[in-house]
């Protein structure tokens, strides 16, 4: 059904991470961690909306067949057009079928994840189609040619004085290494792009099923200008972003921005309920919204993975946790990084092809302490780690066989105390073949899990026989 | 006819096309207004706070605060939402007895994105975020605080309300709403704060007070 995803190897990406990258990461990360603690401190009843908005996204989980089917309607009645797309091989198709009717050559994107998933920009490019993103870090990164770091800064990682020479290669032009000028070339250059543009692309951040209508949220402008003034709007957005109504929206938007950058409230919030009305209004003429699934019904099948669904994708998650302020975004191998992605991925593209990611966490709960939905993240984490370590209902093990039975073994040993008695007596055999100096440091697979990280001391079996001396000793020194 | 998204759903969740819906957990209760001074001062505070330039004016010193703003930000081209209000108000009359070129909000798109400002009313005010909310329709084309490097909105007391519970009570069955927040911003390039990086770098909010 879903395409198969190419293996994430989280491990080796992040051995290959250069110091530059945790440096800005851990920068951009502080201010948003401390951005957000203030708005925290504001509201008093914060505690009241994240349980008020984890509750409304988990009923609209339960009953998104109900909720998808009205917002249908709504988006129909309101003179748009609906699209389903089981797949992201389906989403592609719709989007390029639509932009070859309208003969479509040049397309402005605003920041979108859910167009990242379906890497919409390659098809929109093998198709002869120019797929420009307009936001300014996403600009950035698609004239570099690489990925986002961060969900929110996607450019981070890099220096104004890199962009300054991209831009100069890029757009030949001089560009100056001061940011404020590089933003003011940036609106110049795009400023032409939008009133020229046949097709707007967005992604959107809810979809209120009672009036059918789109919520997208943008500090930049750029949003707004992707569904003012191109004549053909187009929305990708993942099912999993359907609200039931607008007081519901109250509480999410009251929660994201705060979560994610320490706003109040982003810049523009867009309310977009079908295409333009009016002549001589601005606006799409013809608006489409491409319903993305893509594995999200298949993960709802799973009563506790699912909740990764309640996601707002604030980012808060990734901006607390220490592995990803330590590798960054890249190394999560997929669009979507951090915490998050670590539970998604590995639910989306399988356990064959992200069985790395359940253990790219310490596992200290920080990121579920923040979520604005209480998403249990650590809990699910566990989950999918038994789901790689045993296998379950929705998927095989998938660690190799040898690490397997030596856990199995172990647990084992560990739950029966004459066993474990007998193992601790026989295995000081094993030291003088693995002893270097004091150490055990190169053990042979699989037990090398262990060793590869940190040496262990030589097997003794003199724990039990220690306690035993020097509690006598303490008796009689405290004597 | 049902497609097979939906009922891949219903089957993941167990649901049939029958299935009732559940109740919504209920909302919290919305805020309540402080007394209008005090919600007009918040207002006019947290706009600042975002960078906004916010004051308060009576309908005798527009002339001279539009004379102030069109020296200051150098205006030369601007457009005017075509509202009652506005009119009343002489707007368009004005900047143009100090040469400003008017240019049509409904104009073609590139010729309106040559202005240098564009001048519109808020339909609902938030005071404690400092937000303009604006609908959109023929006569107050969504353009006209997008386009322009200054957005200067002209706002009422009795547009404000306590919480966007009730903005989404009166707004919701419109086709296109918009919260204006403070002026355009990114910190995409080594996270320095950039203001009107695609939509107004300057935005006024002029408060009436009759």
């Amino acid at each position: 059904m879903t395409e198969t995803h190419p293996y994430i190897g989280f491990e080796k990406y992040s051995e290959h991470v250069p110091p530059s990258i945790p440096l800005a990461v851990q920068q951009a990360t502080s201010r948003f961690v401390g951005g957000r603690a203030a708005r925290v401190a504001e509201l008093p009843q914060w505690g009241q909306l994240r349980r008020i908005g984890s509750d409304i996204r988990q009923h609209t989980i339960e009953n998104m067949d109900v909720y998808l089917t009205r917002l249908e309607e709504k988006v129909a009645a309101a003179g748009g057009h609906v699209h389903w797309a089981e797949t992201a091989e389906d989403a592609r198709r719709i989007v390029l079928q639509i932009a070859k009717e309208n003969n479509v050559k040049n397309v402005v994107k605003s920041k979108s994840m859910a167009t990242e998933e379906i890497e919409l920009n390659h098809a929109l490019e093998a198709a002869g189609i120019e797929a420009l993103e307009t936001d300014l870090g996403e600009y950035i990164i698609q004239l570099a040619g690489t990925g986002p770091s961060h969900i929110i800064v996607p450019a981070v990682h890099l220096k104004k004085e890199e962009i300054a020479a991209l831009f100069s290669a890029k757009l030949d032009i001089n560009a100056p290494t001061d940011p404020i000028e590089l933003a003011r070339i940036a609106r110049e250059v795009l400023r032409e792009k939008f009133l020229n543009a046949g097709m707007g692309i967005s992604g959107g951040n809810f979809l209120v099923a009672e009036t059918g209508t789109l919520v997208m949220v943008t500090n930049e402008g750029n949003g707004r200008m992707c569904t003012t003034m191109p004549e053909l709007h187009v929305a990708v957005v993942g099912i999993d972003k359907v609200i039931p109504d607008w007081e519901s929206l109250t509480v999410f938007l009251k929660l994201l921005a705060r979560s994610a950058t320490g706003q109040k409230l982003s810049t523009y919030t867009q309310f977009i309920t079908g295409p333009r009305r009016a002549e001589g209004e601005f606006g799409p003429k013809e608006f489409h919204l491409v319903l993305l699934d893509n594995g999200r019904s298949k993960i709802l099948k799973d009563p506790i993975g699912r909740d990764v669904l309640k996601c707002i994708r604030c980012g808060a998650c990734a901006n607390v946790c220490p592995v990803y302020k330590n590798v960054g975004g890249f190394a999560y191998g997929s669009f979507i990084s951090g915490p998050i992605g670590a539970i998604l991925s590995p639910q989306m593209y399988g356990t064959q092809a992200a069985r790395e990611l359940p253990y790219a966490s310490t596992l200290c709960g920080a990121c579920a302490d923040v979520c604005p939905v209480k998403i249990p993240i650590p809990t699910i984490l566990r989950h999918l780690r038994r789901r790689v370590a045993q296998g379950d209902a929705f998927a095989l093990p998938t660690i190799p066989a040898p690490i397997r039975e030596t856990a199995n073994l172990a647990s084992l040993a560990l739950a029966q105390d004459w066993i474990y008695r007998l193992g601790a007596r026989l295995l000081p055999i094993i030291n003088p073949f693995f002893r270097k100096d004091n150490w055990l440091s190169n053990m042979p697979y699989p037990l090398n899990r262990w060793t590869k990280v940190r040496p262990l001391p030589p097997f003794g079996a003199r724990f039990r026989k220690w306690w035993i001396v020097r509690s006598v000793k303490e008796t009689e020194s405290t004597r | 006819m049902t497609n097979p998204v939906i009922e891949n759903i219903r089957r993941s969740l167990g649901r049939t096309d029958q299935s009732p819906l559940s109740m919504r957990p209920a909302i919290y209760e919305p805020r309540l207004p402080d007394s209008l001074d005090c919600e007009v001062e918040r207002f006019l505070d947290e706009v600042k706070k975002l960078s906004g330039v916010s004051q308060k004016l009576s309908s005798f010193d527009i002339a001279s605060a539009l004379k102030t703003l069109v020296v200051e930000q150098n205006i030369r081209k601007a457009m005017v939402w075509k509202t009652v209000h506005l009119k009343q108000l002489g707007i368009a009359d004005t900047l143009q007895s100090f040469g400003v070129e008017l240019v049509s909000p409904n104009a073609d798109k590139h010729e309106i994105a040559q202005c240098d400002l564009g001048i519109t009313e808020a339909d609902y005010l938030l005071p404690e975020t400092g937000t303009l909310v604006l609908r959109s329709s023929a006569e107050k084309p969504r353009a006209v605080s997008l386009l322009p490097r200054v957005h200067l909105a002209i706002v009422r007391p009795e547009m404000l309300r306590a919480d966007m519970h009730q903005v989404f009570a009166e707004a919701k069955d419109g086709n296109y709403l918009v919260f204006i927040t403070g002026p355009s911003r990114t910190a995409d390039i080594e996270l320095t704060v950039t203001l009107g990086v695609h939509g107004p770098k300057n935005l006024y909010a002029w408060m009436m007070d009759e």
